[in-house]
């Protein structure tokens, strides 16, 4: 099965989940998710969703400056993004845990 | 290193190239991130490695990127929106909001005289939002209008300058304005408790759900339907509160300093025909039939020449008493003594005296008493 296009859905949850401890730079982002085990998201996706979810006021960004190279953007979940991810890990709980119970019938 | 640099920025000029229809802000926001991230990448290629072959070409990784944002993609983008449309939905949208907010103000300024004047914006902002109400929580579309553009260039000036930094303050006050705009519209509701309870109970329920709306407005603009109206008619209520207030203030403090009603101050009445010639014996007259009198009387006039008055107040002009002789003359305005004789000479010079004002004329006697 093609993971990509089951990490469409879920790359909102994801990208939110791993900023919620920590800001994090685009690139930042790429490869917490990638050291997480999503070793198929692409790079331009996380940027976009990170744009997309920006728009959408659940994260807010602040640049640092850095001595070599390009300033960074640092992006930082706020209440809103705090209160969706909450939100969305519900739906993906009980999604998932929905899919698991139709998967169990059938093996059985 | 040389190539590399060179690979990052032709690199980025194809990205540049393939989002140059998307709003500069936008792009300038974008392209921040991918500058980075790109500059990042080209220190970890190996030797033969290429961004493209990392990335994908530039045009891959914009569509990639395009879709995860959830903007428009290009190539069913462009043919759509070149002039072809002039008058899309977003954009009829964003014009019915600006107008409802626009109308709201006024409206919120007579709201608590005449409630029902709301359900015109209202009306606007319902059909307004019908348009564009299924494309979704961001309205890209609406952003990507030229007029949004502009508004946000205007609302977000370089960093650094006074106003920006004042902008920056007022958006910090921004979820406190929330809570006085509920309190506003709640006092408007209060305020038309009593007369109206259909107004009451429209602007008491918007009151409620302004709390919600401007929070909700951040994530999910369609809430700017409700929460823009809102706040102009908070406005609206407030200018109305004040001028009411205002004028009750400058009403108690004339009564306060002005204990008599102010009457105008004539106390003789001067009649001429069209020729220009005093008219004597007049009796005013008021459509009951009452006489007109002058409100000061003359006493003295006929004091001295007998107990009862014999001239009815409403004749005019009235006799002026002359002091010197014990005699009531009836003289014409300006003229002072009717004994004078210079009185009487500029009667035919016209030309100086002008048409207001007539020219004197030589005094009447009337007896006072028969």
């Amino acid at each position: 099965m093609d993971t990509s296009q089951l990490l469409k859905g879920v790359l909102d949850l994801a990208v939110l989940a791993v900023l919620r401890k920590d800001d994090g730079y685009g690139y930042d982002v790429v490869r917490r998710l990638r050291a997480g085990g999503l070793n198929e998201v692409g790079d331009a996706s996380v940027y976009g969703t990170l744009r997309r979810l920006y728009n959408a006021g659940m994260l807010t960004s602040y640049v640092v400056p850095s001595e070599e190279g390009p300033h960074r953007k640092y992006y930082s979940i706020n209440e809103t993004g705090r209160a969706r991810l909450a939100e969305s890990r519900e739906t993906w709980r009980s999604f998932a845990s929905t899919l698991d119970g139709l998967l169990e019938e059938v093996a059985a | 290193m040389n190539t590399q640099a060179l690979g990052v920025e032709h690199y980025l000029a194809g990205m540049r190239a393939a989002l140059d229809d998307l709003p500069p802000n936008e792009v300038a926001e974008i392209m921040e991130d991918v500058e980075a991230h790109v500059a990042e990448l080209s220190t970890e290629l190996g030797e033969n490695e290429t961004l493209e072959q990392r990335l994908g070409s530039p045009e891959q990784y914009a569509q990639e990127l395009r879709q995860a944002a959830g903007y428009p993609s290009r190539t069913e983008r462009l043919p759509v929106t070149t002039k072809q449309q002039w008058l899309t939905r977003p954009r009829a949208a964003a014009w019915g909001l600006a107008v409802a907010t626009g109308v709201t103000l006024l409206a919120g300024a007579a709201a608590l005289r005449e409630p029902a004047v709301l359900l015109f914006p209202a009306v606007i902002l319902a059909l307004s939002l019908a348009l564009v109400n299924d494309r979704g929580p961001v309205q890209q579309e609406i952003m990507n209008l030229p007029e949004t553009h502009r508004l946000k260039k205007w609302l977000t000036p370089e960093e650094g300058t006074p106003a920006e930094r004042a902008l920056t303050y007022l958006r910090s006050l921004q979820p406190a304005w929330w809570l006085v705009r509920a309190g506003l519209l709640g006092l408007g509701a209060v305020l038309l408790a009593g007369r109206d309870i259909l107004g009451f109970l429209a602007i008491a329920a918007i009151a409620v759900v302004s709390v919600f709306a401007g929070p909700r407005a951040k994530v999910d603009r369609r809430w700017l339907w409700f929460s823009l109206p809102a706040s102009a008619l908070a406005v609206g209520l407030l200018v109305q509160v004040i001028d009411v207030t205002a004028n009750q203030l400058a009403y108690n403090t004339s009564r306060s300093s002005y204990p008599a009603p102010v009457v105008e101050s004539y106390d003789n009445i001067y009649a001429y025909d069209e020729n220009g010639k005093l008219l004597t014996n007049v009796l005013l007259y008021d459509q009951d039939g009452r006489p007109i009198n002058a409100p000061q009387s003359y006493d003295s006039c006929n004091n001295t020449n007998g107990p009862e008055p014999v001239i009815p107040a409403n004749r005019y002009p009235r006799p002026k008493i002359d002091y010197e002789n014990g005699v009531c003359y009836t003289v014409a305005p300006g003229v002072s003594a009717p004994s004078s004789t210079e009185s009487t000479t500029p009667s035919t010079s016209s030309s100086t005296s002008g048409s207001a004002t007539p020219s004197s004329v030589p005094p009447t006697s009337v007896s006072p008493s028969k």
